[in-house]
């Protein structure tokens, strides 16, 4: 029994906190940091797009259509002239606001709605659940495509289409565990000494699901970003002039025998993306989750 | 079991007829009607075609009529496709989504589960590091970037497979593959995670300690129970296949039901977006169902009363 | 006549991030035909790990078999090929394991998980295997073995569980079955139950049964010779009655003190032994139980003792014992 052979193992390592653990762990994870790395670089980048590159993502230079990789252009023009670096790194910005704020809509739905079937229980509870029952028999994403088609075309709308989809994932995440960390002795405990049921459910019950929903997000991130592009890339996400990487594949595909370096270089930076939050996801799940562990 | 079937069935009714109800409502909250063209209609023809469609009635009413005409398997007539029911469209669209979502699940399978079972029993092998970097790869990767990058090689550089199309083997490879490759991996790493849990369960000490053939064990014990999760998240797989397999149909001009779905949208057909929704929800459910009976034949400790 | 099993200076060790750990430790025993010894200790001491290595369980790679030999009808067990070690185990050697409610395969019957030893040793067919399943439940006492043949182990209680996992031992008729704490996680009453029944079927079958537990209190009853191990050794061994009565180790008289005896009266508490037991990644220079003994000499804790005949048969490695002297002797 592996019980017996740990049994006189002597820990000589200081104890320390979930987080502080987690973090000691995650910083390990070359995969995870990598990832972290590639996120914050790209983000710094696009922030700072303007004094990366002097061209403008809606650029117009009509002398100089469709050109290959040179000094001036570093990864050429599209089919209008417009500089494919400067649209990338625009672009950018646009995939990772559309992660950053679909994610805040998910938490602003999906995390009281989750809570309040989980604490409460019983009968709102059901109610909730055979809603979420119903979200989850649509298709997801011809879901957002038809909420995209009645919100409009706004790029905030495209945020909340795909927000109000996205919840239900969370919501059913923060339920469960609040109803495994209900049945816990510290939150009888909490509830011996008087605590309310709000007070009970944020200050006890959240951090100890905490873990798990960041895991949960930083995997729908790049699930949302990727929704994004794929509507981009039909026709029906963000609207033009505004870069956005699935457009930009969109109107290199249309050239793909002449021109394949236009439409590789964004689908390689949206394929580079999703890895990275993919490793740091991993990388997270594995350091706070120590029983998840290989 | 019988009566877990029939509860779970009115209840897919149910969950139906309130998914249509909400596609319905989304559809007329969308702003432009199916009679919108560049040219605009005269008031007189649009209100002809609104009465010849029913569209002149109140929304209940329509919901009624159109809830009532699918019961009897009538799903109306589409508006974009003069004439033509959407019962025809689709059943001409749901072999192509049905075949590719089918055979890239297979593909997926055959590759995911032993690949899994290969890295799981030579824990920390060469084996092993490759399965788990190719999953977490092809698990992140999104499947239209993966087309892109397959057409430009096979199909502009290499000139091996034609870029799209529907009708034969060549043109199904691509598609396939680029479905098949999300799952695979999920599979994969699922099976991995599985098989290394069961390898250290007692059970299988226990059935090495009868000094039956390590095949046996592997197969018996190890493999039957690591299968259980793997089962689990099949058919919320094979849903996201068929569902998903829009873009992968409009990368490769495939004529499936996903395409017909996206050129509803735009084309405000309302019968043709409701009989896609419809059809994928259908499809959902029944996979769901049908995992959930294939995981109490797999597991006899889940019994459903 | 040659013991049927002779375990001879055994080491298992397990490689751990943080160190060697030696869980066995150069143990030596041997069990004759038809006979029950026991080995007992706390948990931790290796007495499992031991009794895995005799069938070559140890859980690889991080557990190995460094050296020693262990004989059984005179082959060494550890020299045999991977193909002759898998027809000794459930055919000559067999194990009832622990954990009922882990130790049996969910997903299939019971009657299966008897028979397949059947099949593999005795060439049986699927079918007769589940009758010979049922006749060897209704041996261990299962009530309905016909019906209960096709149930799966989430049917069957605890004791009725670890009822099966002595069927599945018995099965091929082995000549030596290990039993590693058989009655732990069942309830008391159940306890003396399946301890009789165990008793019973190796007494019918001439089978020889290496009892492992942590409680001296039942061994008296059950084995003919006892060994006592502490920290990956033995630290005595014995006539069971011997060492029972006239302890020669003070950890097996704090392992008495620690359970309840039946055949005095109770005037006496429970007395627990203190303290833990020591690190087997780095183990102390010499006793491996002096730190925790009350009564140690200056020599304990610079010498490691080793086994030494203190009457006819019975030998202990204690310095305090050897130099004639049991003061935990009451």
């Amino acid at each position: 029994m592996a019980v017996e052979i740990n049994t006189p193992v002597v820990f000589e390592r200081p104890p320390h906190t979930l987080w502080g653990d987690a973090i000691i762990r995650l910083r390990r994870n070359y995969f995870a940091m990598g990832g972290l790395a590639f996120i914050i670089l790209l983000s710094l980048a696009a922030i700072c797009a303007p004094l990366i590159t002097h061209y403008g993502f809606a650029d117009q230079h009509l002398d100089q259509i469709l050109q290959g990789p040179s000094a001036q252009h570093w990864m050429g023009t599209d089919q209008l002239g417009r500089d494919t670096f400067a649209r990338l790194l625009y672009g950018a910005r646009t995939s990772l606001a559309v992660g950053i704020f679909t994610q805040f809509i998910v938490i602003v739905i999906g995390l009281p709605i989750g809570a309040i079937a989980g604490y409460a229980g019983g009968r709102v509870d059901n109610y909730i659940m055979r809603f979420v029952d119903v979200m989850y028999a649509f298709p997801d994403i011809l879901l957002i495509i038809l909420l995209r088609s009645v919100l409009g075309g706004s790029i905030y709308m495209l945020f909340l289409a795909i927000g109000l989809v996205a919840w239900v994932n969370i919501s059913r995440l923060v339920r469960g565990q609040l109803m495994a960390l209900k049945s816990r002795d510290f939150v009888s405990a909490a509830k011996a000494m008087g605590g309310m049921g709000p007070y009970i459910t944020w200050r006890h019950l959240l951090p100890n699901a905490l873990g798990p929903i960041i895991i949960s997000i930083t995997f729908n991130i790049p699930r949302a970003i990727f929704t994004e592009a794929a509507l981009s890339y039909i026709g029906i996400g963000v609207k033009p002039p505004t870069p956005s990487w699935g457009a930009m594949i969109q109107d290199g595909f249309n050239l793909i025998f002449s021109k394949p370096y236009m439409l590789l270089f964004p689908a390689i930076a949206l394929a580079l993306l999703m890895l990275a939050f993919t490793f740091l996801g991993d990388g997270l799940r594995d350091a706070l989750d120590p029983k998840m562990r290989r | 079991m019988g009566r877990f079937i029939i509860r779970r069935v009115l209840w897919l009714i149910l969950v139906l007829f309130v998914v249509l109800l909400i596609t319905f409502i989304l559809m007329h909250l969308v702003p432009g009607g199916p009679w919108d063209r560049e040219k605009a209609l005269a008031p007189k023809v649009i209100e002809a075609l609104n009465k010849r469609y029913g569209l002149d009635l109140p929304l209940w009413r329509q919901f009624v009529n159109y809830a009532w005409g699918v019961l009897h398997g009538d799903l109306g007539i589409s508006y974009s496709y003069s004439d033509r029911t959407v019962v025809s469209i689709l059943a001409h669209g749901i072999p192509k989504t049905a075949t590719l979502g089918i055979l890239a699940f297979v593909v997926a399978q055959a590759i995911g589960i032993p690949f899994g079972v290969a890295a799981a029993l030579k824990q920390n092998s060469a084996v092993d590091y490759a399965s788990v970097l190719f999953s977490t790869v092809f698990a992140s990767i999104p499947g239209f970037v993966l087309g892109i990058l397959l057409i430009v090689l096979f199909a502009v550089v290499l000139h091996w497979l034609p870029t799209s199309g529907w009708g034969s083997i060549q043109q199904l490879i691509m598609p396939v593959f680029c479905l098949a490759a999300l799952p695979a991996a999920q599979s994969a790493r699922i099976t991995r995670a599985s098989t290394l849990d069961v390898m250290r369960q007692d059970y299988v000490r226990t059935a090495r300690s009868k000094g039956i053939m390590e095949s046996t064990v592997r197969v018996r014990h190890i493999f039957r129970n690591s299968l259980i999760p793997v089962v689990t998240v099949a058919g919320p797989e094979l849903a996201n296949l068929i569902t998903g397999s829009f873009i992968i149909e409009n990368l490769f001009a495939i004529p499936g039901v996903g395409r017909l779905f996206v050129q509803g949208i735009f084309a405000r057909d309302y019968t043709l977006i409701m009989g896609g929704v419809l059809f994928y929800a259908i499809t959902i459910a029944l996979l769901n169902l049908v995992v959930d009976i294939l995981y109490a034949a797999i597991d006899p400790r889940i019994r459903y009363e | 006549m040659a013991p049927l099993l002779e375990v001879k200076n055994i080491r298992t060790y397990f490689h751990t991030q943080d160190g060697v750990v030696k869980a066995v430790d150069g143990v030596s025993y041997d069990v004759n035909r038809g006979e029950t010894i026991a080995l007992v200790g706390e948990s931790g001491c290796g007495k499992t790990v031991s009794a895995l290595s005799i069938l070559r369980l140890v859980a690889e790679p991080a557990g190995k078999i460094i050296s020693g030999e262990i004989l059984f009808n005179g082959v060494d067990l550890l020299k045999l090929s991977d193909a002759e070690m898998h027809k000794m185990r459930g055919a000559r050697i067999s194990i009832i394991f622990q954990e009922p409610q882990t130790s049996l395969n969910p997903v299939l019957t019971i009657g299966r998980q008897i028979s397949e030893g059947l099949e593999f040793h005795k060439n049986m067919s699927l079918h007769d295997g589940m009758l010979e399943a049922t006749r060897l439940l209704k041996l261990v006492g299962i009530p309905h073995p016909e019906r209960r043949v096709y149930e799966y182990p989430h049917q069957f209680s605890g004791g009725m569980r670890q009822r099966a996992m002595i069927a599945i031992a018995i099965a091929c008729q082995p000549q030596l079955i290990i039993a590693d704490e058989p009655t732990t996680v069942v309830d008391v009453t159940i306890q003396a139950q399946l301890l009789e029944l165990i008793r019973n079927i190796t007494k019918e079958l001439d089978t020889a049964l290496i009892l492992i537990t942590h409680n001296l209190g039942i061994v008296a009853r059950y084995a003919k010779r006892v060994f006592v191990m502490y920290a990956g050794n033995i630290v005595e061994y014995g006539q069971a009655l011997d060492v029972y009565h006239q302890p020669c180790h003070p950890y097996t008289a704090g392992l008495l003190a620690s359970v309840p005896r039946l055949d005095e009266p109770r005037k006496n508490r429970l007395q627990p032994i203190e303290g833990q037991p020591p690190d087997l990644i780095a183990p102390p220079a010499g006793c491996a139980f002096q730190a925790r003994c009350t009564y140690s000499l200056p020599q304990c804790s610079k010498e490691k003792p080793v086994l030494m005949q203190i009457t006819p048969g019975h030998f202990a490695a204690c310095w305090i014992s050897q130099r004639g002297t049991k003061p935990w002797q009451k």
